[in-house]
Order: C-alpha cells, then structure tokens, then sequence
C-alpha cells in the first residue's frame, strides 16, 4: 500500500437513525425536530443537513432520513413523538441500517464504478444526497466536505457491500 | 436504457433506478360488487395498448418512491412529458 491511501473505509457505529414523515411545509414538524435533534429538514430535493451530532437528509418530499451520534433510537423517537402534532410518521430504523464513510483521494471513482448515478463533484458537491441503485443494492449516499461520502444501506446487505467496496477500492490502494 | 426526470427529486435519473407501473388514468369502478365478471376483469386486464405517445405511471423505486406520470412514445421511446399524479395529463399527438 502507498503512504498516501485512495481509499479509506470506516464503519459509523453508535448512531441512531429515524425515519421521519411528515408535512414538509408544516412549522411546527420542523419546530419539534430543531428542539429535539437540533437539525433543520432539509427542503430542498437531494440535499441533507448537519448540526452538532445530528444529521438530516431528504429521502422524498415528505420523508427524511435522521442520524444521530451517540443516542439510543428508541429514546430519539419517543422524544419526537412527545412534540410532535398532527400527520406524521416517525420509526426508529436503526437496527437494520450501517453506515460507511468512504475518504481518501479516489473515493468518488469507487461510487462511479458502483452506481448510474452521477457522482462528479460538478453535480454532487457536499451538501447533496442521494439514494440510488449501489452496486445494484439500494442505499443512501451523501456527499461531504473534502470529498469524502456517507453511505447508508441496509444490514443484510453488508457483508456484500463490504467485499464490493473492497474489491472496487483495491487498485486505488 | 433511458433517463427519466424524477418529478421530486427535480433530476434525470438512470432508468434503473425506476419500475415502470403501469398505463396511467385508468378509473377504478365505484361499484366492484355490483360488476360482472367480464366488466371486473376488463378493468383489470385490457390495456389499450397504445402505439405512439402513451400515459403511464413510473415508480422511482430506488430513488425517493414516489409515484408520478410519463408520457411516452412507444414507438421512438422518447420521454415527452413527466407529471405528477393527479395532475391533468398533457395533450398528444396521436400518431399517423
């Protein structure tokens, strides 16, 4: 391996993730989540949003994806059900979802590879989401600072994507 | 394989990404119990079969799984127009 790695591959572990649905234009839906995770919903198509130990990211018009550092889903939910009012639909999702963060100079060439999906830094800066066929898995991936990505996907498929990863990652080093 | 432009996500899309679900605006009966069989089974199977600019309905499966509208042209498989469910369907060319 060269002193300077392509690609670098690490598990998130210790994160709570929701699902949240709800009313996108509906204030207090917004309201109750900045007071209990402290993050805004993004509105914005494909674009995700990070605060402190909160990060949220739009899955649909009225559906999100929320990850939270160090806390127990379970307790995440109950909090948000305590504030939250009206039509919405919030379930603790975190059992059955990993994520990785893939860095190093050559990370966006490993999503290329592995998806339609245009992964340039031209059309996906940090800030975007977007959840796309993964190496013909579905996941989430998120673009942040530095040119590093988050991806999220489902447990089952993690010993799958692991080899894939690892696989499409080796001849960057 | 083609790209579709996913009405929510507001971007093209590979169309692998997507499941296609059916011809659009097809109205369900207000009163099942009360149809034959034949009337029953007409509804649920006969398509029209459309050669030319066709309404359908695509899911984007991988994507944000919503529904929406297509209107396209069986015959050259261009993309005319994409809508959103409930909208009113655009006018097309029929198809000499």
């Amino acid at each position: 391996m060269s002193e300077r790695p392509g690609v670098v591959c690490r598990e998130c572990p210790g994160r709570a993730y929701l699902n949240l649905r709800g009313d996108a234009a509906d204030p207090q839906l917004r309201n109750a989540v900045q007071q209990v995770v402290g993050v805004d919903l993004p509105r914005e198509p494909g674009t995700w949003n990070h605060a402190d130990r909160s990060r949220a990211y739009w899955l649909g018009p009225d559906e999100w994806f929320i990850a939270v550092e160090g806390d127990d889903g379970l307790v995440v939910e109950r909090r948000l059900r305590d504030v939250l009012d009206g039509r919405f639909a919030v379930v603790d999702v975190t059992g059955a979802q990993v994520q990785l963060a893939l860095s190093g100079l050559d990370a966006g060439k490993v999503l290329q590879k592995s998806s339609p999906y245009d992964f340039h830094p031209r059309n996906f800066p940090p800030g975007r989401c977007a959840q796309t066929v993964f190496a013909k898995a579905a996941a989430l991936v998120a673009a942040s600072e530095g040119g590093a990505f988050d991806i999220v996907f489902r447990r089952s498929y993690a010993d799958y994507l692991r080899r894939w990863l690892a696989d499409a990652a080796a001849e960057y080093g | 394989m083609f790209r579709i432009h996913c009405p929510h996500c507001s971007e093209a899309r590979s169309e692998e990404e997507f499941s296609y679900a059916g011809e659009a605006h097809i109205p369900r009966p207000a009163a099942p119990s009360s149809m034959s069989d034949a009337e029953w089974g007409e509804y649920l199977h006969t398509r029209t079969n459309h050669r030319g600019q066709h309404r359908e309905m695509w899911v984007h499966t991988a994507g944000c799984r919503r529904y929406f509208n297509v209107l396209r042209d069986t015959v050259s498989y261009e993309i005319v127009a994409v809508y959103l469910m409930g909208e009113m369907p655009p006018e097309r060319e029929e198809a000499p």
